[in-house]
């Protein structure tokens, strides 16, 4: 060191270490740099899109290696090339006079250009000359040389004129000489290229994917423009983005656009050829419904994650929110992309078997989601089982409470019963909607047992002594049982009962649900009394006022029949199993627990000394079905306006994971997983814990199955909050009035007779068995009979018939179909409720509501004839089949079709016009014979009448409908229904 | 394996963590005479030499070494908001050894009658330029490919968005800032949050006043300074850096405690029974219930602050801090004691919290007024 001081510089450190350093340390941020690019480079969407390509071009070649495949296997493209080589051919023999003709072209073109600038030149001088002229007689006045300028000017104009457009005539007539010559070949060419358009433009799609069908030039550039840092111009590779119109994100303090970059690495979404493509590649399913520019849900106003949800502006494979479907997936995924849960994001995206969860927040109007199979089937479980009795659901604000009446229960069934039923009603019952209380999980062990048979004890002591009265008077007539099981298959109860021979092994769907509308018909004779059935079938109302099992106006022996056969269905066994004791000790504590939930001690111990078994009793009842909210579901008198007691579900799905209370149980952090568990094993949450008897969870069991509790949990995660920006399903009046009547209809379960938009009927499987059983018919028979014995199907009701006779067969049903056993019950339905149904059946076929058109048939006395002609039995012999009046057709009543008579006040003009031109066409498989063939319409009416004109035929036969005369025959009318 | 790791979890808990280190810490910086002769006789100061660096360096890589390998403890050492506090710790501890170890050498010349190392032109003498300006520009291309690489393997903590209805838990400061929100566990938001650290800052401006110790100036020395520099670090281990330890590592959901192997779980439950010191008199000791005045209530309160600082001062002066009185004069020795007195409250406070649950001394919720 001391001798470096002396040379000339001063310098304490070595100079070629701090190079060195220098010199490593900027090689290792070299490779930094290189390793921050690196990383930009290899971004998971460019792999993706990189991959894309390659497929895309892979796919491309292949297309065009079919295209030119087919062109060359084209026999009208192979012979087009033919005539191609001939005719040019041709043209080369005419190659010296095609020169000359070429010549002159050229010299009359330069002749031209040149005597049409003097033109242009001459015609300029002349507008001068003309100005001056004009402005010399309005000023100064005119001079000669004015007026001789004006002169010249003007005849040199249209001599050049004249000359310039006989040399362009001239030229024209040259050029299409020319032109002829390549006439052929150019229309070879055009025939040419129309055949190998599909070809051409795959050619133009591969010089702009594929590297191999580039120039150089295209080649290198194509390359440069993904290069790092200059990529910021216009790369191939790029991140793509929707921003979606109809939905934004929330962010808590404010709503921003939502902004959906999957289609990054979701290239072929919108690619047809992609079908079979893996992901992220493959096609978007349903195209027709979804992202195509043509569906109702087009990708660039509905982006993606407005219906599944996730982390739109994620650009990679966790940051986008994925959920995998099972358990499998997941840890492939791990493996795969090393996916993990993005607990940042509050809304991860619907797993696959969920997805249709993403329909409900824009359809939460309807109540059958068409394409949403799953989660309408999870709409109606809840409905069904009532969730939103405890739960409230803001869909299902207003609906009926599910569970019957208890308010006059003492006169319906004993003590006993009632015991057994609350304690198990799956005994009793199996696949009751009831669910179940007790035995579950949280109290099922011997301790919790005796306590909880005290506690029903309790109950049910409440029950009876709350109970009101209930008049009977004695059944005037006896029942006849073979006549009422009879009678039970045959008038409809099938429609909305499931009935005591059906098994309940085959998985329940939608259909299904129809026919458990009201509860199973089992058991009665061990539940209830033959009087109490009596009279309950003869008017339900005047036991539950709000009932929805309606008035099949039964007479007084229909209803006894009906009763002794219900009370012969008993269940011995689930009589036979024991009640215990009223445990006096037991009770003291059971109340004294719930006493000092209220009061302190002293004063719980003090009310508890003064009360007696029966006020024990009954206190303990009262809060036990407080405390277990049995009034959400059954009218219990004293719990009137009782709020229900589980939690709101209208935005469940949106509630933040951790709120969820996963409590001990291992089970996966999900929402789907935790709404899984609590179905399946509801107080599954409270093992583990140490809870008092009134801590536990309270959720009762229904009895779901797996792909049940699916569809549930489907409904659940789409129970959301949305923004009130939100585009929801438009609210036009059509769909206001339509959801309207789609709700009262499943309210009614209209669908578990009627066929209505395509579903329902759910009774016509149990007509069969009543033909086979009751009317000795095969099965095949039946099969082919049932729809004829079934009640109508609505297909077109609002297009079919008149308002106003909708209103009165709703508020008072008459016969129209004699002939059908089945019964139109009386509802009693409110004008209200009346207008939803008419207002839904005209909405729905787009009909022009409420007023229609009126006709006046005004029939000449030759068209009257005419008309009774067509109807006798030589022509269309309507009556054979039709009911007129009273005058029942010949034959089986099988074959038998509406009352003709009634055709007037009920059915629309304009529809009977459409319904003879094809009944097919509006009602398909329908029994009315098709007299107009749609396909040789003009010769398919008799030539005789009318002059043989079809459409004249058509409307006499409508018109002469309507002014159809009353049948002569007075036979007595039924005194059925239909 | 799970044994120790319980024995660490349990050791971990502050009461017996922040005793030990208390311990520990004045022999390991004796402030006294008296302290730094049992500090040599224990060796203790061998921890300042290469051995001891060694010694301590791989004790600490070999507990975090394999704490990693337990995935409670890896969760939070890894997390990206806590790696920069993991550096922290290592850098405190080193650059403390290393100044330490400096002041050792010269202690050990002074004693020898040599005059300090820095008192020689140091052979490592660098000019501004070029060397020290080169020196620094390697060190800026080091510390961005630091960055650089630390970018690319750690992704920013960024958090969802804010949620009113939904806040974190736990929810933790800015490392920086959790010291201060651990003394909230012990004080008033308005004393943990405004007047403590209005007089830290005050305290660190007023060192220059305060420490009339001429001594250990352009060189590094402990023995010379032992009582300043115990002082200051009892402040910046104890009282700071230890907060934003047990901050960051030790305070899990609901700012429960959590030993550094414990899993964080939402549904640990913990007692919370304190109680105010006008109901610890009252009520437990003279057993009768709350004087309806509120200066009656809070009397012993009110008395125990206002003894706190108005009497300990001057007998301190007269007794332990005699000669610091005579040193420094009325007016620098005030503003030393209360200075060292509202730091002491912190460890105070932690004892009567843990060995009486003890929630304020003066508790006027009426005015939100607690100390």
């Amino acid at each position: 060191m001391a001798e470096k001081k002396e040379a000339k510089q001063e310098r304490y450190y070595s100079i070629s270490k701090l190079n060195k350093w220098f010199a490593i340390s900027s090689m290792i941020l070299c490779v930094a740099v290189f390793g921050v690019f690196a990383q930009d480079y290899l971004r998971e969407w460019r792999v993706f899109q990189r991959e894309f390509r390659e497929l895309e071009v892979e796919k491309t070649r292949q297309a065009y290696e079919n295209a030119q495949q087919d062109l060359e296997q084209n026999q009208e493209y192979q012979t087009l090339i033919e005539d191609q080589k001939k005719a040019s051919l041709e043209l080369e023999g005419k190659e010296v006079l095609r020169k000359a003709l070429q010549k002159d072209i050229d010299k009359l073109d330069s002749e031209y250009y040149s005597v049409n600038r003097r033109h242009q030149f001459a015609k300029a001088e002349y507008d001068a000359a003309k100005y001056r002229y004009e402005d010399a007689q309005d000023h100064e006045g005119l001079t000669k040389d004015i007026r001789d300028e004006f002169a010249k000017t003007q005849s040199l104009m249209k001599e050049l004129k004249i000359s310039a457009e006989d040399t362009k005539k001239l030229l024209d007539f040259k050029k299409e000489e020319l032109s002829s010559f390549d006439e052929k070949i150019n229309q070879l060419d055009k025939a040419k290229e129309a055949l190998s358009h599909e070809l051409d433009v795959i050619n133009r799609m591969l010089a702009k994917i594929d590297t191999a069908h580039m120039s150089f030039g295209n080649r290198m550039a194509d390359k440069f423009r993904d290069l790092p840092i200059v990529d910021f111009m216009n790369p191939s590779e790029r991140i793509e983005q929707v921003v979606v119109k109809v939905d934004t994100e929330n962010l808590n303090f404010m709503r921003v656009p939502r902004v959906d970059r999957c289609v990054t690495c979701h290239q072929g979404v919108l690619r047809k050829d992609f079908a079979d493509a893996d992901n992220p590649y493959k096609t978007h399913p349903n195209l027709d419904l979804f992202l195509s520019s043509g569906s109702p849900h087009p990708l660039e106003e509905f982006g993606c994650t407005s219906c599944h949800a996730g982390r739109g502006r994620g650009t990679d494979f966790v940051s986008a929110a994925h959920t995998p479907s099972s358990p499998e997936q997941a840890k492939e995924w791990e493996e795969k992309y090393g996916w993990h849960e993005f607990h940042l994001w509050e809304a991860p995206m619907h797993a696959k078997p969920h997805v249709e969860a993403g329909c409900f927040k824009c359809h939460s109007g309807e109540t059958v989601l068409r394409g949403a199979e799953k989660l309408t089937f999870g709409l109606n479980l809840i409905e069904r089982s009532g969730c939103y009795s405890c739960h409230t659901i803001e869909k299902y604000k207003g609906d009926p409470k599910t569970g019957p009446n208890l308010a006059k229960i003492s006169s319906k069934t004993s003590k006993d019963w009632t015991f057994r039923w609350i304690k198990d009603p799956q005994a009793f019952r199996p696949g009751t909607w009831m669910p179940s209380f007790y035995g579950l999980s949280n109290n099922d062990d011997p301790e919790s047992v005796q306590w909880t048979d005290q506690e029903i004890h309790a109950i049910v002591h409440y029950l009876y002594t709350e109970s009101e009265n209930y008049d009977m008077k004695e059944i005037p007539v006896v029942g006849h049982l073979a006549r009422g099981e009879e009678l039970v298959s045959s008038i409809g109860c099938f429609a909305c009962h499931k009935g005591p021979n059906e098994d309940d092994d085959e998985d329940r769907d939608r259909q299904h649900l129809l026919s458990e509308f009201g509860p199973h018909l089992l058991g009665f004779g061990s539940k209830t009394s033959e009087k109490w059935l009596y009279h309950w079938l003869k008017d339900p109302k005047t036991y539950h006022p709000d009932t929805r099992m309606p008035n099949l106006r039964l007479t007084d022996q229909e209803a006894a029949d009906i009763s002794s056969y219900l009370v012969s269905l008993s269940n011995e066994e689930f009589m036979e199993s024991s009640v215990p004791e009223i445990n006096e000790d037991m009770m003291d504590n059971i109340t004294h627990e719930l006493l000092s939930l209220k009061f302190p001690a002293w004063e719980a111990e003090e009310k508890l000394k003064s009360m007696s078994l029966e006020d024990k009793l009954a206190f303990s009842g009262e809060t036990i079905i407080r405390q277990q909210g049995c009034f959400a579901c059954h009218n219990i008198p004293g719990f009137e306006d009782e709020k229900p007691i589980g939690v709101e579900l209208t935005e469940e799905g949106s509630k933040s994971l951790h709120k969820f209370a996963f409590e001990l149980s291992d089970i996966e952090h999900s929402k789907a997983a935790w709404f899984q568990t609590k179905l399946k094993h509801p107080r599954i949450f409270d093992k583990g814990k140490i809870k008092g008897p009134y801590e536990k969870s309270r959720m009762p069991k229904f009895q779901f199955s797996d792909e049940e509790i699916d569809a549930v949990v489907t409904a659940l995660l789409g129970f959301v909050k949305t923004d009130p920006n939100l585009r929801k399903k438009p609210r036009t009046p059509k769909n206001l009035f339509v959801e309207a009547g789609q709700s009262f209809i499943r309210q009614h379960n209209c669908q578990g007779c009627h066929i209505i938009e395509g579903e329902g009927g759910a009774i016509q499987e149990n007509i069969q068995d009543w033909l086979v059983k009751h009317q000795g018919k095969t099965e095949a028979d039946a099969e082919a009979l049932a729809a004829s014995f079934s009640p109508p199907n609505l297909i077109g009701e609002g297009k079919k018939v008149q308002s106003d006779w909708l209103f009165s067969f709703l508020h008072e049903p008459t016969i129209i179909r004699p002939w059908l056993k089945v019964r139109m019950p009386t509802y009693d339905f409110n004008e209200e409720e009346i207008n939803t149904a008419i207002k839904y059946f005209n909405f729905l076929d787009d009909e022009p509501f409420p007023f229609t058109e009126k006709i006046k048939p005004d029939l000449s006395a030759e068209e009257m004839a005419a008309g009774e002609k067509m109807y006798s039995p030589d022509y269309f012999d309507c009556f054979n089949c039709h009911i007129r009046g009273a005058k029942m057709p010949g034959g089986t009543p099988d074959r038998w079709a509406p009352n003709l008579e009634l055709a007037k006040e009920r059915l629309k003009a304009k529809w009977i016009i459409d319904w003879i031109k094809n009944p097919q066409k509006l009602l398909p498989g329908t029994k009315m014979p098709m007299y107009f063939d749609p396909e040789y319409f003009d010769d398919s009416g008799p030539d005789d009448i009318l002059d043989g004109d079809e459409h004249e035929q058509i409307r006499v036969l409508r018109d002469y409908l309507l002014v159809l005369p009353k049948a002569a025959n007075p036979s007595s009318p039924s005194d059925q229904d239909g | 394996m799970d044994a120790f790791k319980s024995i660490i979890n349990s050791l971990s808990e502050p009461q017996i963590m922040f005793s030990f280190l208390v311990l520990v810490f004045f022999f390991i910086f004796p402030p006294s005479d008296k302290l730094y002769r049992i500090h040599k006789k224990l060796r203790l100061d061998l921890l300042w030499t290469n051995v001891g660096g060694v010694f301590i360096f791989t004790g600490l890589f070999v507990f975090f070494g394999l704490g990693v390998t337990d995935e409670n403890f890896r969760l939070i050492v890894t997390k990206p908001d806590n790696v920069p506090i993991v550096g922290l710790l290592f850098l405190t501890i080193f650059f403390l050894w290393l100044s330490m170890k400096q002041g050792r050498d010269n202690d050990i010349r002074l004693a020898e009658g040599q005059k300090p190392n820095e008192y020689h032109d140091p052979e490592d003498k660098v000019l501004v330029w070029p060397d020290l300006v080169y020196i620094e520009l390697i060190a800026i291309v080091l510390c961005s490919i630091l960055l650089m690489v630390w970018s690319i393997y750690l992704k920013a903590p960024l958090e969802g968005p804010a949620n009113l209805a939904d806040s974190p838990n736990p929810s933790k400061a800015p490392w920086y800032f959790l010291g201060l929100q651990e003394m909230l566990v012990y004080f008033d938001p308005w004393l943990a949050g405004v007047v403590l650290p209005s007089f830290i800052v005050l305290g660190l401006m007023a060192i220059p006043y305060i420490d009339s110790n001429r001594k250990g100036q352009g060189y590094y020395t402990f023995n010379e300074r032992k009582t300043e520099i115990s002082l200051f670090l009892f402040g910046w281990l104890l009282l700071w850096v230890f907060l934003i330890f047990v901050g960051t590592f030790l305070r899990g959901p609901n700012w429960n405690f959590f030993g550094p192997f414990e899993e964080w779980s939402l549904s640990k439950v913990v007692p919370l029974t304190n109680i105010n010191l006008s109901e610890l008199v009252y009520v437990r000791w003279l057993k009768t219930g709350l004087p309806d005045n509120i200066f009656l209530r809070e009397f012993f309160g009110i008395s125990f602050v206002v003894g706190y600082y108005l009497i300990l001062p001057p007998l301190l002066a007269r007794t332990i801090l005699k000669k610091f009185y005579s040193k420094m004069g009325i007016f620098a020795f005030s503003m030393f004691v209360i200075l060292l007195l509202t730091s002491v409250t912190l460890p105070i406070k932690m004892y009567l919290r843990w060995t009486l649950n003890l929630k304020y001394i003066v508790a006027i919720p009426e005015f939100f007024f607690n100390i």
